[in-house]
C-alpha cells in the first residue's frame, strides 16, 4: 500500500513537472517570465544589435520610475508567435514593434487595436511630430493603428577612397548616382573590383518602379508584378551585371564592399554601424542609383509600435503605454546609434542627431520625400516574389519575361489562398 | 480482476505526455489543417481535398510547381548524401579498429564534434571557406567559382556541409557495433586465409547488419527533412534548383504575407507519406535481413 502511494505521488510530481513546462507564465499574457498587472510586456523582433539598443532605451525609461514599467522581450520568429498567441487568445503582449509592411494585413485580419486612446492620453503623439511617410504607413481608412519608431531605408554606401582612385568622386555632386554614370566605368576597373553589389536587390528594383512612375498594384487593388516598368527596371540593372560591373551572383557583395573592392553597396541604413567597425573603410552614404538625378527614391520600411487586440489590457495600462511612447518620442536619440532614421521630429531635428550618417536622409525635403514605404495590402507577397525571382533575372539565370510571368503567378496564387474576411474569430 | 500496475506508467508517463502534446496532437491537427484554407489567425475553412488536388494535379499552380520541384530537389539531396553518410563513417569505424591506429578517441572526437556545432554557424564558416573572393578554395587552390550560384557546385557545398556535420553520429554506432563482434570470427577467417578486405566484407558487414540497416533508415528519414543546409548555403538558388520541400513548406506557412498554412500542411502530409512509404520499405528489408 505504501509503495503504491509513493508511486502515485511520483507520477503526480512528474506529470505536474511536465505540464508546468507547457503552461503559460503569467496572468496577463507575458512571455518568458513572470509579469504582473503593473508591467507592460513589449515584444520586438530586434534580434540583432538593435535589440541591445532597445534594451538600453527601456532601461532608461524604467529608471524614470513610471507607473507601468516596460519589460522588453526580444522575440525571435515574432510574427509566428504573434499568430499563435492571437489564435489562442493567451499570452498576447501589451505592446509590440511590427514592420510597416505588416500593418494593412494585420488590420485586415482585425488583429490591431486603434491607437485613438493612446493619442488622446498623449496629444503630442500626432502626425505633425513624425516623418509623414512613417506616420501614414500606420493609417488605414483614416484610423491610426501604429506609432513609428523609425524609418529603415535602403541606402547606398560608397567607398570614398575607391571613388577617388578611379577619379569619379564627381558622381556624388548631385547626391544621385545614375545608371549611365555607373556604366561609364565599363572596362576601367581593376580585376576583382566592381562598381556596385547586388545586396537587397529587390529593394533596389522597388525603388526603380517608383522612379519609372510604376506601381505594384492597379486601380482595382490587384497586384501588378509583370509590368513594363518592372521589366525595364530589371533590364537596366541587368545591363550593369552584364557589363561585369556588379558583384558576381552568389558572392557576398556586402563583404566585398567592406573589403574595399566595391565602389557602391546598396544595403540598409542600419548597416552603417557594421561598416564603421571595418578598419580602413572610408565610406559615406547616398541615395540608391536612379535613371535621372531629378527623380530618385529609396525603398523604406518602418519599425512601428502597435497594440495587438487584447481584451485583458486595462485602460490604465494603455495610459502607461501612451506614457512610454511619449517618452520614446522625446528620447529616441539612442535609436540613432542603431543606424536607424529616427521617426520622431523632435529627435531628427536635433543638432545631436546630425552627427549620425543616416541624418543624410532627413537633411532636406527632397531627401525625406525620397523615402518610400509601400503600404499596399499585398506588398509582402510582391516582395517575396521579387526576393524569389529577381536575383536570377538580374544575373541572367532566368529569362526576364519568363521570370516576371512566374512572379506574377506566384503572387496571384498566394492571394487566392488569403482567407481574410472569409471567417474571423 | 486484473490490477492496474502503476510502476510502468511512471517510467513511460513523462515521455508519453510529451509525445502526445508535442508529437501526436500537432500531427493530427496538421492533417486536419491540410483539408482547410487557413491563415493561422482566422478559423480554418474546410475545403476538403482541394489543397491536394491543386498540389498534385493543377500543373499551372505555383504550389504544384513548388511541391514537385521541392520533392525532386529533396530526392537529389537524399540520393547524393545518404551513401556518403553511411559509407564514410563505416570505413572510418573499420579503419579505427586497426591495431596500428593510435589516438582512436581523438580521431573519433574530431569527427564527432562537427555534429555538435549548430548547422547555421557551420554554414557561415563554410560559406566563407567557399567564398570566391575571400575564401580558402579561391586563394589557395585558385578555384575562382561562385559556388552558391552555379550547379553542380551549389549541391557540392551543401553536401560537404552535410557530410562534415553528419558522419559523427553513425560513426559512434558503427564503432560500438564493430567492437562487439566476436573476435573468434576474425581468427577463424584468418585461419581460412582471408585477407583484410575479405574479413571486412564477410565478417564485419554481416555482423553489423542490423545497426547498418537501422542507420540507413534513420539517415534517409533525416535527409528527407533537410532544411538548414540549403537555406544557409545557397538560399535555394540558383533558380530554385536547391530549394527543398521543407523550405517551400516553411515559406508558405510562415511567410511575410498572409499565411497559407492549409496548403503547407498538405505538402507536409504528402512529404510525410513519402517518408513513411520509404521507411516501411526499408524496415521490411531490415526485418527480413535480421531474420
Amino acid at each position: 500500500m505504501r509503495e503504491k502511494l509513493i508511486s502515485l505521488l511520483v507520477l503526480v510530481f512528474l506529470v505536474s513537472l511536465t505540464l508546468s513546462g507547457c503552461g503559460g507564465s503569467s496572468s496577463n499574457g507575458g512571455s518568458g517570465g513572470k509579469t504582473d498587472e503593473k508591467t507592460i510586456t513589449f515584444w520586438t523582433p530586434l534580434t540583432g544589435d538593435d535589440g541591445a539598443y532597445m534594451d538600453e532605451m527601456v532601461k532608461a525609461y524604467n529608471a524614470t520610475n513610471p507607473k507601468f514599467k516596460v519589460k522588453h522581450v526580444v522575440t525571435s520568429d515574432m510574427y509566428t508567435k504573434i499568430f499563435t498567441v492571437m489564435n489562442s487568445g493567451k499570452g498576447i503582449p501589451d505592446l509590440a514593434i511590427i514592420h510597416a509592411d505588416r500593418v494593412p494585413g494585420f488590420v485586415d485580419k482585425d488583429m490591431l487595436e486603434p491607437l485613438t486612446d493612446i493619442m488622446s492620453a498623449q496629444p503630442s503623439i500626432n502626425a505633425d511630430n513624425y516623418i509623414p511617410q512613417a506616420w501614414n504607413a500606420g493609417t488605414v481608412n483614416g484610423t491610426q493603428y501604429t506609432v513609428p519608431l523609425d524609418i529603415h531605408s535602403n541606402a547606398m554606401y560608397y567607398n570614398k577612397d575607391l571613388l577617388e582612385q578611379y577619379g569619379v568622386s564627381n558622381f556624388l555632386d548631385d547626391n544621385v548616382i545614375t545608371f549611365d554614370e555607373m556604366l561609364s566605368l565599363k572596362g576601367k576597373l581593376k580585376k576583382g573590383d566592381y562598381v556596385v553589389n547586388d545586396a537587397l536587390i529587390s529593394w533596389v528594383i522597388l525603388a526603380q518602379i517608383q522612379n519609372l512612375g510604376g506601381d505594384i498594384k492597379d486601380a482595382n487593388e490587384n497586384p501588378t508584378v509583370n509590368t513594363p516598368e518592372m521589366k525595364q527596371a530589371i533590364e537596366e540593372i541587368k545591363k550593369i551585371s552584364d557589363a561585369g560591373l556588379m558583384t558576381p551572383y552568389g558572392e557576398d557583395g556586402y563583404l566585398m564592399f567592406q573589403s574595399g573592392h566595391v565602389l557602391f553597396s546598396t544595403d540598409g541604413t542600419w548597416t552603417s554601424t557594421a561598416h564603421a567597425q571595418v578598419k580602413g573603410l572610408n565610406f559615406g552614404v547616398t541615395n540608391i542609383y536612379s535613371f535621372d538625378p531629378a527623380v530618385f527614391h529609396n525603398r523604406a520600411s518602418s519599425h512601428m509600435f502597435a497594440m495587438l487586440k487584447n481584451d485583458a489590457r486595462s485602460d490604465e495600462k494603455e495610459k502607461g503605454i501612451a506614457d512610454f511612447l511619449e517618452w520614446v518620442r522625446n528620447n529616441s536619440i539612442k535609436w540613432a546609434e542603431a543606424g536607424q532614421i529616427v521617426a520622431s521630429k523632435v529627435v531628427f531635428d536635433s543638432p545631436e542627431y546630425q552627427k549620425y550618417i543616416q541624418s543624410f536622409f532627413t537633411s532636406s525635403e527632397a531627401e525625406t520625400n525620397s523615402l518610400y514605404i509601400y503600404t499596399y495590402k499585398y506588398y509582402p507577397e510582391v516582395q517575396e516574389a521579387l526576393d524569389t525571382y529577381s536575383a536570377d533575372m538580374v544575373h541572367g539565370k532566368l529569362d526576364i519575361d519568363k521570370g516576371l510571368k512566374q512572379a506574377q503567378k506566384f503572387v496571384d496564387d498566394k492571394i487566392k489562398e488569403d482567407t481574410s474576411g472569409k471567417s474571423k474569430k | 480482476m486484473k490490477k492496474f500496475n502503476l510502476k510502468p506508467a511512471i517510467f513511460i508517463g513523462p515521455h508519453l505526455i510529451f509525445f502526445i502534446v508535442f508529437g501526436l496532437l500537432p500531427s493530427l491537427y496538421g492533417i486536419y489543417a491540410s483539408f482547410t484554407q487557413w491563415d493561422l489567425v482566422s478559423d480554418p475553412v474546410w475545403v476538403g481535398l482541394d489543397n491536394y488536388k491543386t498540389i498534385l494535379f493543377d500543373k499551372d499552380s505555383t504550389f504544384s510547381y513548388q511541391f514537385y520541384n521541392g520533392l525532386k530537389n529533396t530526392f537529389v539531396f537524399v540520393v547524393a548524401s545518404v551513401p556518403f553518410l553511411i559509407i564514410i563513417p563505416l570505413l572510418v569505424a573499420a579503419a579505427l579498429e586497426n591495431k596500428g591506429v593510435k589516438l582512436k578517441g581523438l580521431f573519433q572526437a574530431i569527427l564527432y564534434v562537427p555534429g555538435l556545432i549548430s548547422a547555421s554557424a557551420a554554414a557561415l564558416i563554410w560559406g566563407l571557406i567557399f567564398n570566391a573572393q575571400l575564401g580558402f578554395t579561391s586563394n589557395v587552390f585558385g578555384m575562382d567559382i561562385p559556388w552558391a550560384a552555379n550547379q553542380p557546385y551549389a549541391w557540392i557545398i551543401i553536401l560537404i556541409l552535410t557530410i562534415w556535420g553528419g558522419i559523427g553520429g553513425n560513426l559512434i554506432i558503427y564503432r560500438a557495433s564493430i567492437s562487439g563482434i566476436d573476435k573468434s570470427l576474425y581468427e577463424a577467417a584468418e585461419i581460412d586465409g582471408a585477407n583484410k578486405f575479405q574479413k571486412f566484407i564477410n565478417v564485419t558487414l554481416p555482423s553489423i547488419r542490423f545497426p547498418l540497416l537501422y542507420t540507413f533508415v534513420m539517415t534517409t528519414a533525416g535527409c528527407f527533412n533537410v532544411f538548414v543546409q540549403p537555406l544557409m548555403m545557397t538560399r535555394g538558388g540558383p533558380n530554385q534548383s536547391t530549394t527543398v520541400l521543407m523550405m517551400y513548406i516553411r515559406d508558405l506557412a510562415f511567410t511575410s504575407g498572409s499565411s497559407i498554412a492549409g496548403m503547407a500542411s498538405a505538402m507536409a502530409v504528402l512529404l510525410g507519406i513519402v517518408i513513411l512509404i520509404i521507411s516501411i520499405f526499408q524496415y521490411v528489408l531490415m526485418m527480413r535481413n535480421s531474420n
